[in-house]
């Protein structure tokens, strides 16, 4: 309740004063940066521009249909001097799939830019990010997204709650606040934009989580709400953790939104602790996720822009993978899924992912 | 046209990381000769690495010093990195 009382509070102030104290807040928690040392860098030589990002190719075979998915998501960052850092990443895919009839695949390529940030590290707690940014709602969006990184390559039932990308402002930082425990904090204001490329909502949100290191457990929760048309609110919970002991990934993720509501919870397990075939297995993953979507009263077509979508009626939906590690960067994959819903059917995915890195500058020591 | 052009692309780009992966072995090495005393931040380094990088994802190959720094930034930012652990990460990855 006092957070709605504060938050109709600072609606009513209006935009120009809402502006204003955000902008003497920035100021405050960026002067108290200058004072910062520039420790950081003493272990770091001069950083130099690079592009990174994933490449991949797919074949998805949905109800029976196929269809072929070539991704290319390209990474620029350009640091600048000791605190700056200019980031974006563009995101071209496409699902090439055979007209009724038969004939030669065809379809249309998707370009999204899903950021381009300008960021300054004002101190060891608070990093000001401006531009177009990832909403960091949950844990995928922002940390599992890339080809590369996600150990199934179908994305959650519940990916398109809150979660995208964002035009505005956003402060965010970690820290720790005792030995064992580690703070992490992202709020932003996002406003609403119809150009194209550059789509997003009038939004305010944020995320906080826990990471305590020892036992490897991160635990946090999520929360937007809409600044526009039916202002609806979103909140999401998640939670990580990685036995030492083990080289298991557990993740799981709550959110629930005017559309709808679900969670999926995965399990990573990599062999590298069997010994028979060892320089095989330990290259090997195999990945399990369980998921189950609940349709709410809202419409689920949003935005028509996104190319994910929430079902329309409830649906579960468990998913197996493989996952073999060739070299650095370099996976191959494959999963089958069973969608639960209304109609029943079969999700196959089976592809490559590649991460490159390239120096745009010379990399080696000066 | 299209399926090509992105095939030509993604195989493009792999074909160009694979060979710098190659130059930037010898790089590594040279790195790792010239910091010889570093070992117990190094080894802290690759505990805080794995706690906080390998939550996401596996641990890659290590770039040069200059890469790593840029890497390190980005990652501090899109992963919400303390400063204690950037500091220790960027030495395990450049050791």
């Amino acid at each position: 309740m006092a957070k709605v009382c504060s938050s109709n509070a600072f609606v009513r102030l209006g935009r120009p004063r809402q502006i204003l104290l955000f902008w003497i807040a920035i100021a405050f928690l960026a002067a108290g940066g200058l004072a910062h040392s520039q420790e950081a860098q003493d272990l770091s030589e001069r950083p130099v521009p690079i592009l990174t990002g994933s490449a991949g190719y797919f074949t998805n075979v949905t109800a029976g249909e196929n269809a072929l998915t070539p991704v290319v998501m390209p990474v620029i960052l350009v640091p600048i001097g000791e605190r700056w850092l200019v980031e974006t990443r563009g995101n071209f895919s496409a699902e090439f799939e055979r007209p009724e009839g038969g004939g030669a695949y065809g379809g249309k390529v998707e370009k999204n830019l899903d950021y381009l940030q300008l960021d300054f590290i004002a101190n060891p707690h608070l990093t000001v990010t401006a531009g177009r940014f990832l909403t960091p709602f949950g844990i995928y969006n922002e940390r599992l997204y890339p080809i590369w990184i996600r150990d199934l390559q179908v994305t959650p039932l519940i990916f398109p709650i809150a979660t995208g990308s964002s035009d505005g402002v956003m402060l965010r930082g970690g820290f720790p606040v005792s030995s064992s425990v580690n703070l992490n904090y992202a709020t932003y204001f996002s406003t609403a934009s119809t150009v194209t490329a550059f789509e997003s909502d009038r939004t305010i949100g944020g995320r906080v989580g826990f990471f305590f290191p020892r036992p490897r457990i991160e635990i946090g929760t999520s929360w937007q709400k809409l600044l526009q048309d039916e202002r609806r609110q979103s909140e999401g919970f998640h939670f990580a953790w990685q036995p030492p002991p083990i080289p298991l990934n557990l993740r799981f993720e709550y959110a629930r939104g005017h559309s709808g509501s679900g969670y999926w919870v995965e399990g990573a397990y990599r062999f590298s602790q069997v010994q028979t075939w060892n320089s095989v297995m330990r290259r090997t993953e195999f990945v399990g996720r369980m998921q189950q979507f609940f349709a709410g009263e809202g419409d689920v077509s949003t935005n028509s822009d996104s190319e994910y979508h929430l079902p329309h009626s409830n649906v579960q939906q468990p998913d197996f993978g493989l996952n073999y590690y060739i070299k650095d960067g370099l996976k191959a994959s494959a999963s089958y899924g069973r969608w639960l819903g209304k109609h029943n059917y079969n999700v196959w995915s089976f592809g490559i992912a590649y991460r490159f890195a390239i120096p745009l500058g010379r990399s080696e020591s000066q | 046209m299209r399926v090509s052009l992105i095939l030509s692309l993604v195989l493009i780009s792999a074909l160009y990381g694979s060979a710098y992966s190659r130059n930037r072995e010898s790089v590594n090495a040279a790195v790792t000769q010239r910091n010889p005393d570093n070992e117990a931040k190094r080894v802290e380094g690759e505990q805080r690495f794995r706690a906080n990088c390998g939550r996401c994802h596996a641990a890659p190959q290590k770039f040069p010093p200059r890469m790593m720094s840029t890497i390190v930034r980005h990652m501090r930012v899109r992963a919400t990195i303390t400063d204690d652990d950037m500091k220790l990460i960027l030495l395990y990855m450049t050791q």
